[in-house]
């Protein structure tokens, strides 16, 4: 059908059964078996994930970001391109807090053609910025996935061979129009150890499938907006290292913060190196960060220093990383029925009795979870709250752990 | 694995609950000693229950069962076969620690077998047959002896000479171990596996080697009754049977013939005079040709005379016309296809494939007198003769009547009830099976009604209706903007599909079906139709996606796998009927009302959903396949129609999905394929869909894989 149809009434475009999809749910039925399977799952995949693995800490992740006219179905609200950018700045943010010595960069693809939107760079503000922008552009035309990985691949094959390189297309058409034999590119991306994966907004395409196999990646399909955010969210974490990458020792810089204007020095302003190039008057102020080796200005950290080429972090940066490689312990399913308490049943982290037939216990400190605490734990807390509240266990997880 | 008290070696760790049952019912027909009708969807592991319980079968009582034949459809299917059947046989010798004393055989036609360096470049399966027959026929081989000039087929020669005696080692072969085996030891593969059909416990061959009686007088004729048969993908046995027993004569196969009749002539003339010492074959000559010769070309003149009008009449009445008109006896007709095969040999004419024209109408007068039930002759305006056969039980009752069990198995054959009427035996145990499944992996679907409430159906009535084709056109638009990788359409004819498809250009449905994927279109051309198929696999590997526009009952409706990517969405446009203006096929309905009391009307319907059936389960072959299977006409929602689609099918179509409105079918469509793009590993289908043998013996899963059959 024609686009102006599509905006034009609600009611012809979407028909939903909410009332069906409810009641499904009620049953148990379809909606209900696939998100128990679900929720499963990801409960698992926190199990599978082993530790005392190398992990590819120091990130390059590029995104490919679907702009081709099926992105603006409506099927996620407002359009699949704006619910898409929404999601993306988050994961941004969260993408930074969690791999603070990584970077980001986007591409895009539409009407057959790859652009690039930002370079790979460690600051949030800027892709955030350019994110922003491209709500405002249209979707037009078709997705070419073999332009995007070329794009790709010359953006990425000249990074240094100890991070890891990585690359996440969000795609919400199901064709790829192509100007020769991607199969050769797919190859070409596997042979340079980058690591492919793709989302795919609203089914699955043989040819994504492929190429997560091949490049060692993984394939997901949204089912609704909450599901999206999961699937972005598996992307945060950093991938277990191929045995390609070499290891190195990495020399760091750790800036400290000055104010500035200390007294007796007498310091004037000056413009930090990241907005050199900016007319505007940002950054052009005496605090900052100074790189120990040169003495360059920079007004955020993590950056890779313009002048000497030193990486710059913080402490809590390194620290932050840490849990990745340290995760805490996975907690044992029992069933609710065979674990004797006194009283009801109740989670150690939030109070609530479990009413759930299953409950986590920590090995550690025995406590028991519910499954929501559970997942809370391992996916943001990254320290388990029994253990924490016990000292002599604190100890002995220090103990281990050096 | 025990079923029912036999041990059966499976060669898999884990068994599909539908396939248990499968043995289970199939026992229990053996048992019986009867015959049987199973419907089991595909993908579910038919061949390898067949084989696994057919063969412990045998082994367990040698004495009821002793051979297993094995007969499908195309070449393809029967290497699948071999393929499990090699499977099985090493698991029983990694199982019991000694090679079993058995002999599997595949057999094809010369041109699949020949080794020979000339004969096996030929392309066309008669040229073959016909170098073949010049080398190795048994006066050329005389000939040679004088004369060693004379070629021969040195591999021929070499079974002739020693291959009749050594046996095949036990072990399993197909077409390509056979031309390998035949290729070292020097003999012919093809006389090679003819004669070792004998010795071997499972032949795997196609069905014309068991049903035309020409070839199975030749093939099959020492067969043993306590054969198991086996009809895979018999979904269309009964047409089978009607095409092996029909002959079609044209205004060019009589003037052929005319031109045989006086090379014929020519030759014997020659003979008898060249020879004359040859007193006692001379006398035979004249006592055996001049007949033959008189009554092709009797036929001929009495062809000729009656075809400026169209004609349907049975055997007797002809025949009684023939005698009235040209003074023809039935009886000397009944021979003319012996005589003339008996009359070809003793003049030593090697090539018998010049003679094809004339052997054809041989056949024809041959199978109009033998056979006096059942079939119609018919004569358009046109010249040509279509001698067909009306009724499928004459071809297969000899079947039916010799072994003493027959399966006739496919992935749809509802309604069950059908088969054993149309081809007229008593089945001992009928049953269907359902898949078992982790997850709804089918998603079939009734769109009856457009976006503006027209009922959209390709009845003969609206088939012009400018509203009716948009809204096939929207139906196809919009499923192509969801469905990811391959879209196969069906329609109900060639025309039909033009017309729609001119339709669809002139409304600009074709570009923007082509802004999504590319198109490709089935024609009659089977090179063309080979090569738009191999572009559309292309284009489906490599994530640009594609429409394949075909017919039903056309090549790619029957032979050829969708699975996975290849086949995401079926749409099924319109109800498949046959063109019930056709004279052949009116006789049959009028035949099959007479004599089976089966009205017109259900066997029309019966036909279109089978072939509707076959069409839609084309996408769907296996248990992680997934698919959408759309069926586009109002009159599918019908309760006739809706109960004829096969069991497995009916299961998912629940009543919210039937009656659905083009934008209902998107939204559904939408949510299924999020759905099935799921991640999906073995472990979630262990105890559901896939048993260990632990979970098969216990008596939980018994109760519960009960209801996943049902009797008819």
């Amino acid at each position: 059908m024609a686009e102006e149809d599509d905006k034009g009434y609600r009611w012809e475009t979407e028909y939903e059964k909410t009332w069906e999809e409810l009641h499904e749910d009620e049953s148990g039925s379809l909606q209900a078996t696939v998100s128990d399977l679900l929720h499963r799952a990801k409960r698992k995949q926190f199990m599978e994930r082993v530790t005392n693995v190398r992990l590819g800490m120091m990130r390059h992740l590029l995104i490919v970001i679907d702009a081709s006219s099926a992105m603006s179905d409506q099927d996620l609200k407002p359009t699949r391109l704006v619910a898409t950018l929404k999601l993306l700045e988050m994961f941004v943010d969260e993408y930074f807090d969690q791999n603070p010595i990584s970077q980001i960069g986007f591409l895009m693809s539409r009407n057959k053609k790859a652009d690039k939107i930002t370079e790979l760079g460690g600051n949030p503000r800027r892709h955030i910025k350019a994110l922003q922008d491209l709500a405002t552009q249209a979707c037009q035309g078709e997705f070419s996935l073999q332009n995007s990985l070329e794009l790709a691949l010359s953006a990425l094959r000249n990074m240094p061979s100890h991070a890891s390189r990585e690359l996440l297309v969000i795609m919400g058409s199901l064709t790829t129009c192509d100007p020769g034999d991607v199969r050769e590119t797919i190859q070409a991306m596997a042979e340079a150890n980058i690591r492919c994966s793709v989302i795919g907004l609203s089914a699955e395409v043989r040819v994504c499938k492929r190429l997560c196999q091949l490049t060692g990646g993984i394939y997901n399909v949204i089912l609704d907006e909450p599901h999206y955010k999961d699937l972005l969210g598996q992307h945060m974490t950093p991938p277990p290292a191929s045995n390609s990458t070499e290891s190195s020792l990495i020399k760091m810089g750790f800036p400290h913060h000055s104010l500035g204007g200390e007294k007796g020095k007498g310091e004037k302003p000056s413009m930090c190196m990241c907005h050199l190039d900016s007319k505007s008057s940002q950054g052009f102020s005496t605090s900052g960060y100074f790189c120990p080796q040169c003495k360059s200005k920079y007004c955020e950290l993590p950056i890779e220093c313009k002048a000497c080429g030193l990486t710059l972090v913080s402490a809590p940066h390194l620290a932050r990383s840490y849990h990745h490689l340290f995760p805490p312990g996975s907690y044992k399913e029992f069933l609710s029925s065979d674990v004797v308490t006194d009283g009801p049943l109740c989670c150690y982290a939030c109070q609530v009795e479990i009413l759930d037939p299953h409950v986590y216990v920590c090995e550690k400190c025995e406590q028991n979870f519910c499954l929501d605490c559970d997942l809370f734990v391992h996916e943001t807390l990254h320290s388990c709250p029994g253990c924490a509240s016990f000292r002599n266990l604190q100890t002995i997880q220090a103990m281990s752990l050096s | 694995l025990n079923v029912d008290g036999l041990l059966v070696y499976f060669p898999y760790d884990y068994i599909y609950p539908e396939q248990f049952l499968y043995m289970q019912e199939l026992k229990r027909s053996l048992d019986a000693k009867g015959h049987c009708v199973l419907e089991m969807p595909s993908g579910t592991g038919k061949t390898v229950s067949l084989l696994s319980l057919i063969i412990s079968y045998m082994q367990a009582n040698p004495l009821h069962v002793t051979k297993m034949i094995y007969c499908s459809r195309t070449v393809p299917e029967l290497e699948k076969v071999v393929e499990e059947m090699r499977g099985l046989i090493e698991y029983y010798t990694q199982e019991t620690g000694e090679i079993p004393n058995f002999v599997g055989l595949a057999l094809s036609s010369r041109k699949n077998m020949c080794v020979h360096p000339q004969v096996s470049q030929e392309r066309d399966g008669k040229t073959v047959d016909g170098k073949c027959h010049q080398l190795t026929a048994s006066f050329v081989r005389n000939r040679h002896k004088s004369n060693p000039n004379i070629p021969v087929c040195e591999f021929y020669e070499e079974f002739d000479s020693n291959g009749r005696n050594i046996p095949l080692a036990p072990g399993v072969y197909g077409l390509d171990d056979l031309r390998e085996y035949g290729r070292k030891t020097g003999m012919c593969p093809y006389f090679l596996a003819r004669h070792a059909i004998n010795q071997a416990q499972v032949i795997v061959y196609s069905y014309y080697y068991l049903l035309d009686p020409k070839i199975a007088e030749l093939v099959s004729k020492e067969l043993p009754k306590q054969s198991v048969v086996v009809f895979d993908e018999a979904h269309n046995i009964d047409n089978v049977c009607v095409e092996s027993m029909s002959v079609k004569i044209t205004r060019k196969t009589i003037d052929r013939c005319n031109q045989n009749i006086e090379d014929l002539s020519k030759q014997i003339k020659r003979i008898s005079l060249n020879i004359p010492m040859l007193e006692r074959s001379h006398s035979f000559y004249s006592y055996a040709v001049y007949p033959i010769l008189l009554n092709l070309t009797h036929i001929h003149f009495c062809v000729v005379f009656k075809s400026d009008y169209v004609v349907s009449e049975s055997p007797p009445s002809f025949l009684k016309d023939c005698q009235a008109k040209v003074c023809i006896d039935r009886k000397p007709l009944r021979f003319c296809s012996e005589r003339l095969s008996s009359l070809l040999r003793t003049l030593e004419l090697a090539d018998i494939k010049d003679y094809s024209s004339l052997s054809l109408v041989a056949n024809f007068a041959t199978l109009i007198s033998t056979y006096t039930k059942g079939k119609s002759r018919s004569i358009m305006i046109e010249p040509i003769m279509n001698f067909s056969c009306l009724d499928a039980t004459i071809a297969v009752k000899p079947i039916f009547d010799r072994f003493q069990t027959v399966v006739v198995t496919s992935g749809t054959l509802s309604p069950l009830d059908m088969y054993p009427k149309i081809l007229d035996f008593q089945p001992v145990t009928m049953a269907t099976f359902t898949m078992t499944l982790a997850r709804p992996c089918i998603c079939p679907m009734i769109v009856s009604k457009g976006n503006d409430q027209v009922a959209i159906s390709s009845k003969f009535e609206t088939r012009e209706d400018i509203a009716v084709t948009r809204n096939y056109g929207n139906l196809l638009v919009e499923m192509v903007t969801i469905v990811p990788d391959g879209v196969v359409c069906f329609f109900t004819s060639y025309i039909y599909m033009e017309t729609i498809v001119a339709a669809w250009y002139e409304q600009g449905i074709i570009d923007q079906i082509q802004k999504h994927k590319l198109l490709f279109i089935e024609t009659q051309d089977a090179a063309e139709t080979s090569l738009a198929l191999l572009n559309y696999q292309k284009a489906c590997e490599n994530g640009r996606g594609a429409v394949l526009l075909s017919v039903a009952r056309g090549k790619v409706s029957e032979g050829i796998d969708f699975d996975h990517h290849y086949g995401r969405a079926v749409i099924m446009f319109g109800v498949p009927y046959v063109y019930t203006q056709s004279r052949i096929l009116k006789a049959r309905l009028e035949y099959l009302r007479d004599q089976y009391q089966i009205r017109e009307n259900d066997f029309l319907t019966f036909d279109a959903m089978r072939h509707a059936a076959q069409c839609v389960g084309r996408a769907l072959r296996g248990k992680t396949d997934y698919g959408i299977l759309i069926f586009a006409d109002k009159r599918f929602s019908r309760a006739d129609k809706r109960g004829k689609i096969p069991r497995w099918i009916q299961e998912h179509l629940t009543d919210n999905l039937c009656n659905l409105s083009i934008d209902e079918a998107v939204q559904v469509a939408k949510r299924f394929l999020r759905q099935m793009a799921q991640p999906f590993s073995q472990k979630d289908q262990l105890g559901l869909s896939l048993l260990t043998l632990e979970q098969l013996q216990s008596e939980e899963t018994q109760k519960k894989i009960e209801n996943k059959i049902q009797h008819v």
